[in-house]
């Protein structure tokens, strides 16, 4: 059974289902404080069956003579419409095949997934110890697995659609599950309503791809009796003839799925919702908000990197929107004072980052992309359950003007969390330096090539890069310096200052090994290889630009130029924190001392604000919207109302008339009978006497 | 044959004479808490159904009308006795000779088996029934409620205006022959009418009655042939009807029913 | 002129007519007038005669059996209706204690008056004795709290 890739993908998703249902029904009557266990159990057994179908996609990928590797298993026919549509002169089906793909893409995604799945469920274990909702916490990280498995499984962009519903209704769940809290309650709403305007977008797209090529399916599906093989958008024909649409579809279909892609990834200006995500508990900040559901949104771009391919607007628009996303957040994450705040900022922020590998379309800026997404998952995890852990601690204080000086008391927290600061800033041999160096190499060689369209566009977004590089650098130690440098100080609230029980440390031990080491296994090894076998990453558009690569089927080579700017920027940035905030000055002193200046109280407020898009929103969309929603109202209420209420006065006031009637004698109502009668036997009589005669 | 309803020219007006008269008369009979003017209204119903038997056709031959006017008048006067009467078992009596008048006419009608229905069924099962229940309730004789009526006047006129009309409808019923005469009380008979033409006969071709000849068996193969499926519907009807009536009496059980206690019983 | 047969068979049938009307007529009123939920019954069943009659009636002038076949109908629904209404009667009789159908007014609207008895007889005594039928069945034992607010026993 281990040995079937088929096999294999239908189980990886099917065993968090499976805990979802065990922990939904048994959860609250039997289960109680063991909930965790079937989550425990079928994500880590889900981790490894993809795992092993790593290794089985790996085997049969680099087999000699061949160039890329997919498989498709169709479990059946969710929907048929025949005749649907007519494309080019050609009627076909409006079919949605239930099949799942394996590919190197989908197979690296799922092993991550499932990792950092597995340890957030073992760090939970410990970390909601107690709380009221234990098995509900875990029925929805069940089902959010369960959902994130069957997205970067499935071959079809209807049923991508539906699963990325299904994880924005998980993170919904997740956002507000202590929903008690109005601010809780109120950040899952937010986060739902933005995602409805990117998936409005991603809707369209759809739409609009459905209406161009004839099909939704990445696979080619058999043709209904008689009719040719209907060839999937992903199809291996397609790829090879790079049959796309360009022009203005060509633009609109990439644009459209990027703005679905800019609401789930939080990129300007769909960012907002983001970091008021961080109100649910934090180790679904980690595994959601952090290393898996965000990421979605890449994983869809480099899905569909062959239609990004056909269109350079489309391109530099991903790619600004992501360096512009990333400068942003960068700035905003320099003045937050909450902990994980600063960490859903610098999430924004490297996602920005990977949007801007994805958009040079260069074989090398996807594959930083989904590099830097799998470092990231790791290190923002990392980073993430840290800020737990000291959440944890100071029962649930998370203001970092509130207590410094924590490494005497949580050693572990605070070695990991300086394993994590150097990855994400970008330190040599750090996992982040890597997957970055490899972003900005892509965007250095894009703006370098002088053939390209935008390349000044390009040369731009570099610079922005590398000062977004030193921002990061800057704003991940300041945070580790004000958490755990200075004297020891503690909220009151702490009772008992104490490092996390071992359920969470051990997880952080993991992650910060693996922040340490994956960065190793894809650049020195050239791990990322793999993912050249995806067909649909290797074609088309992607394919001019990089043959001699894949000729030589060797590793991208090291800008050693970029590596060492980059270098010395992350080590200016940690420099300059260390000055600050290791000095004798304290932070509020820093501040006074900045925004002393006109300009620099101008900046500083502008950062502490988030550049005031709140603010912004809420006065361009939330108000003129909520001044509609009164209109309406009134006119409900005055108009429709008034009607309504008129129509059930008049039969009230007939009635009222006929009440004097129902006087309860019995005979009364004969009498009534018989006059009636009376009326009816004399008009015939009449009418007899004056029609006849 | 074709029935039509030719309208009188003039309204019969000793009719609505005697119908104004058993309006009033009734009026007057019934109780009003007062029995002055009761002898003045039974004189007016006398006047109004007198002037009623006048209006009606003599028939073949004297025997007939003499049977027939007995018959009718029973019928009549009982029915207002039933009306009229205070006591309840005084009206249950009344109406039984009222069910007594009403078989003999269908007996005149050739309708044997009806009439001696409606003495077995109505005069012994219903009527008894009716009794057995005023013996159960036993009202006081001459109870508040037994002494006064709703609306007498508006009743009794209501009672007039419907007789008028079902006067003047009866007395317009006409038909006309085979050869387009209209043969009815009001209208004059053509005089060049060929008087040979029988045109309506309840007799057969041997001159019999075809109502009176074995008129039992054939109104049971009627009954059982043509209309077997009412014969069943009824039946079934009857037995939902016990049932009901079994389960309303059992529900009111509940309150109020009288219980004879053991004290009760050892007294007996 | 015409057949002198068939004139009387039209006179016979509309003699019938007259009487059936008639009886309606009076059984009409004593519905419409009388209080006593039993005596509107029979005055029901006496509408139910006259309409009986006038089909018997036709039934002979038509020469057909239909309007006999009616009237036995007539009669089975009378029996059920019978059966119905009085085990009826019966009940309100132990609900209410009399069989006065203005007992049973409450099915009125809210806001209209209660019917009243206008006039109260001036030789109303309540002591006078009339026949009745002889009570069946154990005489129950009376007592005292009971005939407070029983009428009778």
């Amino acid at each position: 059974m281990f040995n079937s890739i088929e096999k294999l993908m239908v189980l990886i998703p099917s065993l968090p289902l499976a805990a979802t249902f065990v922990t939904a029904i048994l959860g609250k009557r039997w289960l109680k404080e063991r909930s965790h266990w079937p989550a425990l159990v079928c994500i880590f057994a889900a981790f490894l069956v993809s795992l092993r179908l790593l290794s089985l996609v790996a085997d049969e990928s680099t087999r000699p003579g061949v160039a890329g590797f997919e498989r498709t298993v169709s479990l059946g026919n969710w929907v048929v419409v025949e005749d649907a549509i007519k494309v080019d002169g050609v009627t076909r089906d409006f079919a949605v095949d239930i099949a799942l793909r394996s590919d190197p893409l989908t197979a690296i995604m799922l092993s991550m997934v499932t990792f950092v799945a597995t340890l957030v469920v073992v760090y939970a274990s410990g970390y909601m110890h107690g709380d009221s909702g234990y098995w509900r916490f875990f029925t929805y990280v069940s089902l959010f697995v369960f959902s994130m498995t069957m997205l970067v499984s499935v071959s079809n962009f209807l049923l991508l659609y539906v699963f990325w519903e299904a994880v924005g209704v998980c993170s919904y769940l997740l956002i507000g599950f202590w929903f008690e809290k109005p601010e809780a309650a109120a950040a899952g709403k937010k986060a739902f309503l933005v995602n409805r305007i990117g998936d409005f977008g991603f809707a369209i797209g759809i739409f609009l791809i459905f209406v161009t090529y004839g099909t939704l399916n990445f696979h080619n599906t058999a043709g209904s009796a008689g009719e040719p093989t209907v060839i999937g958008i992903l199809g291996p024909e397609r790829l090879a003839a790079n049959d796309y649409v360009a022009g203005i579809i060509g633009t609109a279909i990439p644009l459209l799925l990027f703005v679905g892609a800019c609401g789930k990834s939080a990129q300007f200006p769909l960012h907002v919702w983001l970091p008021d995500a961080m109100e649910g508990p934090t180790p679904v900040s980690a595994l959601i908000h952090a290393a898996t559901m965000v990421t979605a949104g890449v994983y869809m771009v480099t899905r569909c990197t062959p239609l990004y391919a056909m269109s350079d607007i489309a391109l530099i628009t991903v790619s600004s929107i992501g360096g512009f996303t990333a400068l942003l957040a960068g700035l905003i994450a320099l003045t937050q004072t909450d902990l994980k705040r600063v960490m859903a900022y610098s999430t924004v922020s490297q996602l920005g980052y990977m949007f801007l590998g994805l958009g040079t379309g260069l074989l090398g800026g996807v594959t930083g992309a989904m590099f830097h997404l799998f470092t990231h998952a790791f290190f923002k995890a990392l980073l993430f359950l840290g800020a737990g852990s000291v959440m944890h601690a100071m029962h649930h204080v998370i203001d970092m003007r509130r207590f410094s000086g924590l490494r005497h008391i949580m050693p572990w927290t605070h070695w990991t969390f300086w394993a994590g600061c150097l990855a994400l800033a970008g330190v040599f041999p750090f996992a982040g330096f890597f997957s970055k160096d490899m972003i900005l190499g892509a965007v250095h060689d894009k703006a370098h090539d002088h053939a390209a369209a935008f390349h000044f566009g390009y040369s731009l977004l570099y610079y922005s890069g590398l000062f977004t590089a030193f921002l990061t650098a800057f704003y991940t130690f300041r945070a580790l310096f004000l958490t755990f440098f200075g004297p020891l100080k503690t909220p009151a609230e702490a009772h008992h200052p104490h490092e996390s029980p071992r359920s969470m440390t051990v997880p952080l031990a993991i992650l910060a090994v693996c922040a340490f080491l994956v960065g190793w296994v894809g650049e020195l090894w050239h791990g990322y290889t793999l993912l050249w076998h995806t067909p649909s990453l290797t074609a088309g558009a992607v394919a001019e630009t990089a043959s001699p690569l894949l000729t030589a089927h060797r590793g991208l080579t090291m800008h050693f130029d970029v590596a060492a700017m980059s270098t010395v920027v992350a080590l200016a940035g940690i420099g300059l924190a260390a000055f600050m905030y290791l000095g004798k000055k304290t932070e509020a002193e820093q501040v006074a001392e900045f925004t002393s200046t006109r300009r620099g109280l101008w900046g500083y407020k502008l950062s502490l604000n988030k550049f005031y898009f709140d603010e912004i929103y809420q006065a361009l969309f939330v108000l003129p919207l909520r001044g509609l929603a009164a209109l309406s109202y009134l006119v409900d209420r005055y108009v429709i109302d008034a009607f309504v209420n008129f129509c059930g006065w008049v039969p009230r006031s007939v009635g009222l008339l006929l009440r004097s009637l129902q006087t309860g004698m019995v005979q009364f109502y004969a009498m009534a009978m018989v006059l009636g009668m009376l009326v009816l036997l004399g008009s015939l009589r009449l009418a007899n006497l004056f029609g006849n005669s | 044959m074709m029935l039509t309803a030719v309208a009188l020219s003039t309204i019969d007006k000793l009719a609505l004479v005697a119908c104004f008269l058993l309006g009033l008369g009734l009026w007057m009979l019934l109780p009003r808490g007062s029995s002055r003017g009761k002898a003045f209204g039974l004189v007016l119903t006398t006047v109004s159904l007198g002037l009623f038997a006048v209006r009606l056709w003599p028939l073949d031959d004297m025997v007939s009308d003499i049977v027939f006017y007995i018959m009718t008048a029973v019928t009549l006067v009982s029915a207002i006795g039933a009306v009229t009467m205070q006591s309840p078992v005084y009206c249950a009596i009344w109406f039984a000779l009222t069910l007594l008048g009403t078989a003999g006419l269908f007996f005149f009608q050739g309708a044997q088996f009806l009439g001696v229905a409606t003495i077995v069924v109505y005069a012994g099962a219903i009527l008894v029934t009716f009794l057995f229940v005023l013996m159960l309730c036993n009202p006081e004789g001459h109870s508040l409620y037994d002494r006064l009526s709703w609306e007498a006047g508006l009743s009794a006129g209501t009672g007039a205006l419907m007789t008028i009309l079902l006067t003047w409808t009866a007395a317009s019923v006409t038909f006309a022959d085979a050869r387009g005469n209209t043969v009815g009380p009001t209208i004059a008979v053509r005089e060049e009418a060929p008087a040979t033409i029988p045109f309506q006969s309840s007799k057969d071709a041997q001159g019999r009655n075809i109502l009176a000849a074995q008129h039992v068996e054939k109104l049971g193969i009627e009954l059982f042939t043509k209309h077997l499926l009412a014969v069943e519907v009824a039946g079934t009807l009857l037995l939902v009807a016990l049932v009901g009536a079994v389960a309303i009496v059992a529900h009111g059980r509940t309150s109020g029913m009288p219980v004879i206690t053991e004290e009760a019983r050892r007294d007996a | 002129m015409p057949d002198a047969h068939a004139v009387s068979e039209v006179h016979l049938l509309q003699n019938y007519l007259l009487i059936g009307g008639l009886l309606f007529v009076i059984g009409l009123v004593g519905f419409l007038s009388r209080r006593n939920m039993i005596v509107m019954f029979l005055s029901a069943e006496m509408m139910l005669q006259g309409v009986s009659v006038s089909l018997v009636g036709w039934g002979r002038f038509h020469n057909d059996w239909g309007g006999q076949m009616l009237v036995i109908f007539i009669l089975t629904v009378a029996a059920c209706e019978a059966a119905i209404a009085l085990a009826l009667i019966q009940m309100l009789f132990q609900r209410g204690g009399n069989l006065d159908v203005a007992l049973w007014q409450r099915l009125r609207e809210d806001n209209q008056p209660a019917y009243v008895d206008r006039e109260i007889p001036e030789d109303y005594d309540p002591k006078q004795i009339f026949p009745t039928l002889t009570p069946a069945g154990i005489d129950p034992k009376i007592r005292e709290e009971e005939t407070i607010h029983r009428t009778h026993v």
